[in-house]
């Protein structure tokens, strides 16, 4: 019974990594987002209010406003940023999670152990 | 984040105390480390050396009346000539496109290339020292195990 639970309880953990490795994946994903959008803004801000800024949509460039495009990268941002916090919950969730099935295997190959050997000890006597 | 876990560890731990299993996990993390920022590196070297080509571009492509061929697809060109060789339109990322002169263009692109030595500099500390890591680990897996563990290996 208590090989089987075993077995269940490192499914478990395999899955919880697997969600682990997702969940970081996204997580350097935004990373560089937040990287390229904080580059874009840096280059905004050194830029005169009547620079001609275009923006790439599909496999047009259409003209738009400083102010719209700086509006837009700040919103981007702010947006990545609020991700950002939320995954990062995420992963400590996770890590949580991980660490107290970690905490249940260990248990159970404990007890297992020691069945293991009070039959041992039986077989002896 | 396992990194985080890692790090203290491997300075703290003293190698020989770890078993095999162990001590393979180590290699394998700090090997998986060690190729992701080697791939970094060669990605950022292509990144510099395409901005460097920007820069010969603006210096060099841009004179008045130059014709060229203009793609409209992959396969597909239309001769044309150039228009205005005083401005370039320069991606500066998210979609995003910004006029400017050719000087201004230039500035940019050479700025990027300065950001990127900088980064390719700390990159190649960063790779030395997992790679020295990588050897500690390899060389304290062969010494302080007794023989018969040896054999397991």
């Amino acid at each position: 019974m208590s090989v089987q639970t075993l077995q269940d309880l490192t499914d478990e953990f395999q899955s919880l990594s697997k969600d682990m490795s997702t969940i970081v994946q996204a997580r350097q994903k935004l990373d560089s987002q937040l990287q390229e959008n904080k580059s874009v803004q840096k280059e905004f801000a050194n830029l005169p209010s009547e620079a001609n800024i275009y923006k790439l949509i599909g496999p047009v460039l259409v003209k738009q406003d400083k102010s719209e495009a700086v509006m837009n990268v700040d919103k981007r941002l702010e947006f990545i940023t609020s991700e950002i916090t939320r995954i990062e919950k995420q992963i400590a969730d996770v890590q949580e999670k991980q660490e107290k099935k970690k905490m249940e295997i260990i248990q159970v190959q404990g007890q297992l152990q020691q069945g293991a050997q009070q039959q041992q000890a039986q077989v002896g006597v | 984040m396992s990194s985080k876990d890692k790090a203290p560890q491997q300075q703290t731990v003293d190698l020989s105390t770890l078993s095999v299993d162990n001590l393979a996990a180590v290699k394998k993390q700090l090997d998986d480390e060690l190729e992701h920022l080697t791939t970094s590196f060669a990605k950022l070297r292509q990144a510099q050396n395409k901005f460097k080509e920007c820069i010969t571009t603006v210096k060099t492509g841009l004179r008045p009346g130059k014709t060229i061929l203009v793609p409209l697809t992959t396969s597909l060109y239309v001769p044309g000539t150039l228009s205005d060789t005083e401005n370039v339109l320069v991606d500066v990322g998210t979609g995003y496109y910004v006029e400017k002169s050719a000087a201004d263009a230039e500035n940019f692109y050479a700025g990027k290339v300065k950001t990127l030595t900088e980064n390719l500099g700390e990159l190649e500390k960063i790779v030395a020292q997992k790679s020295q890591n990588v050897q500690i680990v390899e060389s304290g897996r062969s010494f302080p195990h007794p023989p018969e563990e040896g054999a397991m290996c």
